[in-house]
C-alpha cells in the first residue's frame, strides 16, 4: 500500500522543446498527485498532453525539471533507460485508448505480465490475477484470447493489468476514447473505483468532459503552461 | 645344449613352412663323432646344419652384484625356400634373445628375428652374427682374442667385451656331444667358460659399469631331441675356484630322466666327463609361475660322481614368456651353486609349463 | 522474466508458424549440408587412413624410392637395420597383379613375416597350427577374406598371378584375418615376389620402427643425408599430411558452399525476425512501456532467433547424418570427387563436431537475429506504440551507397588478384562474399530507382499503389530482394563455373584422345608378346603409340606426381599435348619434359627452367619445355619422351596403347585385339566411350554442388515469400484503407503479386550480375588456386535465363502466398484498431 503522506507523482519545472524546431512545447510544469487522488489532464489537441505523459512515464526525456514517482520519489528525468523501465515496471500502471492487450497472450497472461516485470514472486500471480479479474467483472475470462473480447472487456483487462502490481501511479491516455458512451462510463467508474481502492495516484489525459468531471482535480494544459 | 632353438624354431615355423621334412627333403649333414673342429673357422656359422646357436651368459660382480645377462643367437635352416634362388629367400632364419636379471627386481628380456641377408647376417668364417644392431662377434686384438656383445632394446642395452682366461672347452668327445641313446642324436658343442667381462650396461636409463664372469656356448646340430624327451634341465656354472661345470638332463613326459651328461673342468684344467648313470637331478623347492602356471624346481640338487651341488636362484621369477609366435614359457636365470663345488652361473628349465610340442 | 520470454516465443511460433518453420528449415539445411560434408569427409579420410594403416602399418618412417619404378637396395635396408636407433625395418615390395585373368588387378604385397609383425601386424597371415602343408616362406600366398569372396576362391586354391607377361603359379594357403572388408589384397613372402616380379636386388620400401627414445626429425635428417638422392625418408606424418592434402581443396570448397547455405539460413532468420519485430513492434513497445528493460527487448529477439536456430540445427544434424549416409551409399566417400576410390566408408559421428555444427546453426540464427534485435532495442517506444514499426530513414544517402558499392567492388577486384593463402583460395572466397555484399547493398538503390520510375508511369490504380508502397518503404523490399540476390547469384555462378569447366574438359578431351582406340593394361605393363605382335607387319593398324606411366615423389608431403612416358617428338610435342603457352625448344644435350598445369602451379616451375627429376636412384636435371593443360591429374604430371626416358636409364614398359586402325578395318582391329584382351585382362575402349565416361565422372563429381544450389534457391524463395507476407501485414492498414475505399480483394491480391514479381525481378537482375561476377571468380580464381585448373569463362545463357525465368515464376507463386494474406486481412478490424 503506497505511503499516503507523500505524493505519488511530483512534477517540478518540467519543460520540453520540439526536437526539430527548438520551440518549447511546454515549460514550467509543476504539479503533484497524492495517493488516492485522481487528476485529469485536459487540453487542446497537439498542445503536448501526450508528450507530457510520455515525459512523466520516461518514454521521452524532458529537457529540464524533475518527475518524482512513487514512495521512494525516484526522479524519472535523472534515470537511465534501464532504470526508467524498472521504475515503470514497479510503480506505474498504464491504460491506453487502444487497449494494447497483447493478442498472443491469454487474458490471465496479459495481467501477469506486470507481475513478471515487477518481479513479484510467482506464487502470488494466480491469486492476484484471479482477484483482480473478479474486481473488474471478468471472472471466468482468464483463459480467453483477447481476439474474442469486446472493446469494453479489453479495457477492463487493461485496467486489471494496470493495477495488478499495485503501482503508485496510474497513467491513463484517453482510457474511454474507443468505447461507446455506456461502456465508457462503466469502464471509467471501474477504473476510478479500483484506483481509489488501491490508494494509487492517477493522471488521466482526456478530451472528455465527463471523464474530467469524475476526477478529483482537473489540470488544463495550455500554451502558457498548466492552469 | 641351447634349448631355445627347439622352442622358437618349431613353434614359429609350422605356419611358415612345410612341417613334414620329407616334402622338401633337405639334405642336412649328420653330426658324426671324430670330426675335427678348427678355430676360428668353427666359431663361425655352419649353415648346412638344421640348427645352431651361440649363447653367452654371465654374472656380474660388485658393484653390480649378481646381475645376470644372457644373449643368444639362433640360426635355423627350416627347409623353407630351398628351391628359391634369391639372396633374401628365407632359407636361413636368425633369432636373437637377450635378457637381464636384476636380483630383487625382475627379469627383463627382448628378442629379435630376421632372415639372413634381410636384417640379419652371419659369417661362416668366424663368430659374427647380427640382427640389426644386435651383434655378437669374435675379435682378434693385439692383446689376444675377445668376444664383443652389443644389444640395445627399449628395456635395456649392453655393450660388453669378453676376454678368455682359459682355453676352449670341447664338450663330449672333442666337441661331439651326445644327446640321446642313439648316436645320431648329438651336436657339435664348444664351450668357453670363465670369460672375463668388461663394459657397461644400461637399465632404466642408468649406465652401469660391468665386471664379472661369463660363459660362451656354441652348438650346432641337425637332430637332438629324441627318446620321448619333452624338456630338459641344464646348468653352466663358472666355479669360484676357476673351474667350470656343465650338466644337463633330458626329461620325458613322466619327468623321468631319459639322458644326462655332465662335464667338470677343475681349476687345474683337468676335464672329467660324467655319463647318464653317474648323474642325478633332484628337485628341492618348486616355484610356481603366476603367469604360465608352470612349477619349476628352482632349487635343485645335482649329483655327479662323488659331487653334490645345489642351485639357489638370485631371483625366483626368472621365467620368460613369449606370446608370439606361440605362447612359450621357460625358466632361464642366474643361480648360485654351493655344495662340494661353489660358483655362479645359469640354470635353464624347459617343458614345465605345458608340453613342448615339436 | 523467463516466463515472459517463453510466452512470447511460444506465441511467436504459434502465430507465425510458416515463417518460423521455414527459417528452421533453412538453418537445418545449412547445418545438414555442412555436417554431411564433414561426416562424409571424416569417414572417407578415416577409412582411407585405416586402409592405409592396414597395408602400410604404423611405421615411424618409411624409406622408399622417389620414383614408382625404383626401389631400395637390399644393402641399404640392411644398413638401416643395423642402426642402433632402429628397432626393425620391414621391407616390402608392392605390386599389382591379375589373379586368374580377372581383369581388375589386385595389390600383391611381398613382406617379410619376421619384421612385418612389428610394423604391419594387420597383414600377417592367419596362424593355423594344424596346417601341415604349405607356408608363406615356401611361396604360398594369402588373400584378404574380401578378395577371396570376390574371386569366389577358397584357401587351398591354385592361382595364377600375372603382371605383364610374367606369371606365377602358386597356391592360396589362407587368409589375412586382420584386413578390412574393403581391402582387396594378396600377401606373399618378399623373396618370392621379388623373384617373380622384381625389382632385382632391391625392395619397394623399408618401413622403420625406431627405438622409443630416438628423435624422429634428427634421425631422419641424418639418414636422408646418407641416402643416395633417389631415396627418400618419409615420416608417418608426411603420409597423413599427404592424405589430407589429397582432398583438402575439394573439402574446403564444399564446406564453403555449405557455409553459404548456412548464410542463407541466417539470412532467412534475419528476414523472419525482422518482419517479426516489425509486426510486433506495438507489442514490444507496450512491453517496453510496461517496464520491459531495453536489454530484454534486445535479448528477446535473440532468444527467438535461438529458438529457431536450436531446433533447426538439431534437425539439420539428423538430416546431415541421413544425407551423409545416403551420399556415401550412392557416390562413395569422396562425394564423386574421385579422390578415394572404391570404398563405402561407415559414418561415425563424433561429439565434438556434432556440438560444433550445433553451435554453428545457433550462431547463424543469432547472427540473423542480431540486426532485428538491435532495431527492436532502439525503437522509440511512444511512437511505436501509436503507429507501429518505424522504418528508420536510410542511414546512407544514395550517393554514399554508390560510393560504398564502388569501394566494395574495388576491394573484391583486389582480393580476386591475390595469391592463395595456405594454398587455399581464401582471398577468392572473400571476394565472392564482397560481391554478394555489393549486390545486397545496391538492392535499395535499384529498388528505389525502378519503383520510383514506375510510380511515375500511368498504371492501373492497384499496381500504382503497390509500387508507391515499395518505393516509399524499401526496407522490406530490400530484405525480400536480398534473399533472391544471394541465392540466385550463387546458383548462377555455379552453373556458369560448371558449364565453363565442362566445356573446357570437352575441348581438352578432344585433344588428349586423338586415337580412335585405346588399349590399357590397368597399371600393369602390357605383355611383350602383344607388343611384338603389334610391331609385326600383319596388323590392321596404321599407327600405334605406346605410353607408360610411373609416379614420382617430388615432395613427400604432397601426393605424388605422375610421370608419363610417351612417344613424343622432341621438336613437336604440341602434336600430342594441349599446351597452354609457348613451347620452348630444349638445349640439344638436355633431356626435355613438359609439365602439366597443376605441376606448374604447385611447384612453381616455368618453361625454360630446369627441373630435377628423381629417376632410377638419381636426381636427373631435365629441361622444362612447356606447360600443358591437364584436368585429370590434379597433383601434377610430367610428360617425357620415350627416347629421353630410356637415355636417362628408364625401362620403357608400355602400359597403354593409342591405336589408329587402318581405314575401313575398325571391326577387324577389334577382332584382332580380342584374344589379347581376353587372355591378359586388358581394357579396350574407343575414344568415344572414354570421353563419355570422363564426362559422366565429371557430372557425378558436381552432384553435391547441384544439391547445394537447389538448397540455396529454395531458401531464397522462402525468404521472398516470408518477407512479402510480412510486408503485407505491415501495411495492413494501408491495404485495409484501400479495401475500404473500394478495392476488391482480387485487386489487392494482384497488387501484392505485382509487387512480388517486381521485387523478384530486381533481385534476379542483381543476382544475375553478381552471379556472372562470382562465376568469373570461381572460374579464374578459385579453380586455379584450389585445383590448379584453368579454363575460359563460358556463360550458358539459355540455362541461366531459363533458371531466372523459373525463379521468377516461383517468386510469383510465392507472392501469391503473400497476396492471400492480403485478401484475408480483416479490413474492418484493422481499421477499427487504427488511431
Amino acid at each position: 500500500m503506497p505511503n499516503s503522506s507523500c505524493p505519488m507523482l511530483a512534477v517540478a519545472d518540467l519543460a520540453k522543446r520540439y526536437a526539430d524546431v527548438g520551440r518549447p512545447l511546454f515549460s514550467g510544469i509543476d504539479f503533484a498527485v497524492a495517493a488516492g487522488e485522481i487528476v485529469a489532464l485536459v487540453g487542446e489537441s497537439g498542445i503536448g498532453k501526450s508528450t507530457l505523459l510520455n515525459c512523466i512515464a520516461g518514454l521521452e526525456t524532458a529537457d529540464c525539471g524533475s518527475v518524482h514517482i512513487g514512495p521512494h520519489a525516484l526522479d524519472m528525468v535523472r534515470l537511465d533507460e534501464a532504470a526508467r523501465a524498472a521504475l515503470r515496471a514497479r510503480n506505474i500502471g498504464f491504460v491506453f485508448q487502444a487497449f494494447h492487450v497483447l493478442p498472443t497472450l491469454t487474458v490471465a497472461q496479459n495481467i501477469i505480465v506486470p507481475l513478471l516485470l515487477a518481479r513479484v514472486p510467482s506464487g502470488e500471480h494466480a491469486t492476484r490475477t484471479q482477484a483482480l479479474l473478479e474486481r473488474v467483472g471478468l471472472a471466468g475470462f482468464a483463459d480467453r484470447w483477447p481476439a474474442s473480447l469486446s472493446g469494453g472487456e479489453l479495457q477492463r483487462v487493461a485496467i486489471a493489468r494496470a493495477l495488478v502490481h499495485r503501482p503508485a501511479l496510474i497513467l491513463a491516455d484517453e482510457p474511454t476514447g474507443n468505447l461507446d458512451p455506456r461502456t465508457a462510463s462503466d469502464v471509467l467508474s471501474l477504473l476510478l473505483e479500483r484506483v481509489r481502492e488501491q490508494r494509487a495516484g492517477a493522471l488521466i489525459v482526456t478530451h472528455s468532459q465527463h471523464v474530467a468531471q469524475c476526477c478529483d482535480r482537473v489540470l488544463t494544459l495550455t500554451a502558457n503552461g498548466l492552469a | 645344449m641351447r634349448r631355445r632353438t627347439f622352442l622358437a624354431t618349431p613353434l614359429l615355423l609350422p605356419t611358415l613352412t612345410r612341417a613334414t621334412p620329407g616334402a622338401t627333403a633337405v639334405a642336412y649333414p649328420p653330426v658324426i663323432p671324430g670330426a675335427r673342429l678348427t678355430f676360428p673357422r668353427d666359431h663361425g656359422a655352419h649353415p648346412d646344419f638344421r640348427t645352431e646357436w651361440w649363447y653367452v651368459t654371465g654374472v656380474l660382480d660388485l658393484p653390480q652384484r649378481d646381475i645376470g645377462f644372457q644373449l643368444t643367437f639362433f640360426r635355423s635352416r627350416p627347409g623353407t625356400a630351398e628351391a628359391l634362388d634369391s639372396p633374401i629367400a628365407a632359407r636361413q632364419i636368425l633369432f636373437a634373445h637377450a635378457a637381464l636379471t636384476l636380483p630383487g627386481d625382475r627379469l627383463r628380456h627382448s628378442e629379435r628375428a630376421a632372415r639372413a641377408n634381410l636384417g640379419a647376417a652371419f659369417s661362416s668364417e668366424d663368430c659374427d652374427i647380427s640382427i640389426g644392431a644386435w651383434r655378437m662377434r669374435r675379435l682378434d686384438r693385439r692383446d689376444g682374442e675377445a668376444f664383443s656383445l652389443q644389444v640395445n632394446s627399449p628395456q635395456f642395452s649392453y655393450d660388453l667385451l669378453l676376454t678368455p682366461t682359459q682355453p676352449l672347452l670341447l664338450q663330449g668327445e672333442g666337441g661331439y656331444s651326445r644327446k640321446g641313446s642313439r648316436p645320431e642324436l648329438a651336436s657339435y658343442y664348444v664351450s668357453w667358460p670363465q670369460l672375463q667381462v668388461a663394459g657397461f650396461l644400461v637399465s632404466d636409463g642408468k649406465r652401469l659399469a660391468a665386471h664379472g664372469r661369463a660363459w660362451f656356448d656354441h652348438e650346432w646340430s641337425t637332430a637332438i631331441l629324441g627318446d620321448g624327451a619333452v624338456g630338459w634341465d641344464w646348468i653352466g656354472i663358472n666355479l669360484a675356484d676357476g673351474g667350470a661345470l656343465m650338466a644337463f638332463r633330458l626329461r620325458d613326459a613322466r619327468a623321468a630322466t631319459v639322458f644326462a651328461h655332465a662335464t667338470w673342468r677343475d681349476a687345474a684344467g683337468h676335464v672329467r666327463q660324467f655319463a647318464a648313470a653317474d648323474i642325478r637331478f633332484t628337485p628341492l623347492r618348486l616355484w610356481a609361475s603366476p603367469r604360465s602356471g608352470g612349477r619349476y624346481p628352482v632349487q635343485m640338487e645335482i649329483r655327479f660322481g662323488e659331487h653334490t651341488v645345489r642351485t639357489l636362484p638370485v631371483l625366483d621369477d626368472q621365467e620368460l614368456t613369449t606370446k608370439r609366435p606361440a605362447p612359450v614359457a621357460y625358466w632361464e636365470g642366474v643361480v648360485k651353486v654351493d655344495g662340494s663345488l661353489e660358483g655362479r652361473g645359469y640354470l635353464e628349465m624347459t617343458g614345465y609349463a605345458g608340453r613342448l610340442t615339436l | 522474466m523467463n516466463t515472459l520470454a517463453w510466452w512470447l516465443i511460444r506465441a511467436q511460433f504459434r502465430t507465425r508458424r510458416t515463417a518460423t518453420l521455414l527459417s528452421m528449415l533453412a538453418i537445418a539445411l545449412g547445418v545438414a549440408l555442412g555436417y554431411a560434408i564433414h561426416l562424409i569427409n571424416d569417414a572417407a579420410l578415416a577409412d582411407f587412413g585405416r586402409a592405409m594403416k592396414t597395408v602400410q602399418g604404423d611405421p615411424d618412417a618409411v624409406v622408399g624410392a622417389r620414383d614408382s619404378a625404383g626401389g631400395v637396395p637390399v644393402a641399404t635396408i640392411n644398413a638401416i637395420a643395423s642402426d642402433p636407433a632402429v628397432l626393425v625395418v620391414a621391407p616390402v615390395i608392392e605390386t599389382r597383379v591379375r589373379v586368374n585373368s580377372v581383369r581388375t588387378p589386385v595389390r600383391l604385397i611381398g613382406l617379410d613375416v619376421f619384421s612385418a609383425a612389428a610394423v604391419m601386424p594387420w597383414l600377417l597371415p592367419r596362424q593355423d597350427d594344424r596346417s601341415t602343408t604349405g607356408g608363406i616362406l615356401d611361396g604360398d600366398v594369402y588373400a584378404s577374406p574380401s578378395l577371396l569372396a570376390k574371386l569366389g576362391l577358397q584357401a587351398g586354391a591354385t592361382v595364377t598371378l600375372a603382371r605383364g607377361d610374367r606369371e606365377w603359379l602358386t597356391k592360396i594357403a589362407g587368409d589375412l584375418p586382420a584386413t578390412g572388408p574393403d581391402d582387396l589384397l594378396l600377401v606373399a613372402d618378399i623373396a618370392w615376389v621379388q623373384e617373380r616380379f622384381g625389382p632385382n636386388e632391391a625392395v619397394g620400401e623399408g618401413r622403420v620402427r625406431l627405438a622409443p627414445e630416438v628423435d624422429l626429425a634428427t634421425w631422419r635428417t641424418a639418414l636422408q643425408a646418407r641416402l643416395p638422392p633417389g631415396l627418400l625418408v618419409r615420416a608417418a606424418e608426411d603420409d597423413r599430411t599427404r592424405v589430407s592434402n589429397l582432398s583438402r581443396a575439394y573439402r574446403v570448397n564444399l564446406n564453403v558452399l555449405a557455409l553459404v547455405a548456412l548464410l542463407t539460413g541466417a539470412f532467412l532468420v534475419f528476414a523472419t525476425q525482422l518482419t517479426a519485430i516489425a509486426q510486433r513492434s506495438t507489442q514490444f513497445a507496450l512491453l517496453g512501456v510496461l517496464g520491459l528493460s531495453p536489454r530484454m527487448r534486445l535479448l528477446q529477439v535473440l532468444l527467438e532467433g535461438l529458438a529457431i536456430g536450436i531446433p533447426g540445427a538439431v534437425v539439420g544434424l539428423g538430416l546431415g547424418y541421413a544425407l551423409a549416409f545416403a551420399f556415401t551409399q550412392i557416390l562413395g566417400g569422396d562425394l564423386g570427387g574421385g579422390y578415394f576410390s572404391g570404398s563405402t566408408p561407415s559414418i561415425v559421428p563424433q561429439p565434438a563436431p556434432l556440438l560444433g555444427f550445433l553451435a554453428l546453426g545457433c550462431v547463424a540464427s543469432l547472427a540473423g537475429a542480431l540486426y532485428p534485435a538491435y532495431l527492436n532495442r532502439v525503437q522509440p517506444l511512444a511512437q511505436a506504440l501509436k503507429t507501429g514499426f518505424a522504418q528508420s530513414r536510410a542511414a546512407f544517402s544514395a550517393r554514399s551507397r554508390w560510393l560504398l558499392a564502388a569501394l566494395l567492388a574495388l576491394a573484391a577486384f583486389v582480393l580476386a588478384q591475390m595469391p592463395p593463402l595456405f594454398e587455399l583460395p581464401l582471398a577468392g572466397y572473400a571476394a565472392i562474399a564482397l560481391v554478394l555484399m555489393i549486390g545486397v547493398s545496391s538492392a535499395p538503390l535499384f529498388t528505389r530507382a525502378l519503383f520510383g520510375w514506375l510510380a511515375k508511369r500511368r498504371l492501373p490504380a492497384a499496381q500504382q499503389i503497390a509500387i508507391q508502397n515499395v518505393a516509399q518503404a524499401p526496407l522490406m523490399a530490400q530484405v525480400a530482394a536480398s534473399g533472391l540476390i544471394i541465392s540466385f547469384a550463387l546458383t548462377a555462378s555455379m552453373v556458369i563455373m560448371v558449364a565453363s569447366f565442362r566445356v573446357a574438359v570437352d575441348h581438352w578431351l578432344d585433344h588428349v584422345l586423338p586415337a580412335p582406340l585405346y588399349l590399357r593394361g590397368k597399371a600393369t605393363p602390357l605383355p611383350q608378346e602383344l607388343l611384338d605382335a603389334l610391331a609385326g607387319t600383319q596388323t590392321p593398324f596404321a599407327r600405334i603409340e605406346r605410353s607408360a606411366q610411373e609416379t614420382l615423389v617430388i615432395d613427400p608431403q604432397r601426393p605424388s606426381v605422375a610421370l608419363l612416358v610417351r612417344e613424343l617428338e622432341r621438336d613437336n610435342p604440341a602434336a600430342r599435348l594441349p599446351f597452354t603457352g609457348p613451347v620452348v625448344a630444349p638445349p640439344a644435350d638436355m633431356p626435355v619434359v613438359w609439365i602439366s598445369e597443376p605441376m606448374h602451379e604447385i611447384y612453381r616451375i616455368a618453361p625454360g627452367q630446369t627441373l630435377r627429376l628423381p629417376l632410377r636412384g638419381h636426381d636427373v636435371e631435365v629441361f622444362v619445355g612447356g606447360v600443358w593443360r591437364d584436368y585429370s591429374r590434379q597433383f601434377g604430371a610430367v610428360a617425357i619422351g620415350r627416347d629421353d626416358f630410356v637415355r636417362l636409364g628408364g625401362r620403357f614398359a608400355p602400359s597403354e596403347l593409342a591405336l589408329w586402325p587402318l581405314p575401313g578395318q575398325e571391326r577387324l582391329a577389334s577382332d584382332w585385339l580380342a584374344p589379347w584382351t581376353d587372355r591378359y585382362g586388358l581394357e579396350l575402349a574407343d575414344s568415344l566411350e572414354i570421353r563419355q565416361l570422363s564426362l559422366s565422372i565429371f557430372d557425378k563429381s558436381f552432384a553435391v554442388t547441384y544439391a547445394l544450389e537447389a538448397a540455396a534457391m529454395l531458401i531464397g524463395l522462402f525468404g521472398l515469400a516470408v518477407t512479402l507476407a510480412a510486408s503485407v501485414w505491415l501495411r495492413a492498414r494501408e491495404l485495409a484503407t484501400l479495401g475500404a475505399l473500394g478495392f476488391d480483394r482480387r485487386m489487392l491480391g494482384r497488387a501484392v503479386m505485382v509487387e512480388g514479381a517486381l521485387i523478384a525481378l530486381v533481385g534476379l537482375l542483381i543476382g544475375l550480375a553478381c552471379g556472372v561476377a562470382i562465376g568469373g571468380i570461381l572460374t579464374h580464381v578459385i579453380n586455379p588456386q584450389a585445383f590448379h585448373w584453368r579454363m575460359a569463362l563460358t556463360i550458358p545463357w539459355p540455362a541461366v535465363i531459363a533458371g531466372a525465368l523459373l525463379t521468377l515464376a516461383a517468386a510469383i507463386v510465392a507472392s501469391r502466398y503473400a497476396a492471400r494474406q492480403a485478401t484475408r486481412l480483416p479490413v474492418a478490424r484493422v481499421l477499427a484498431s487504427a488511431d
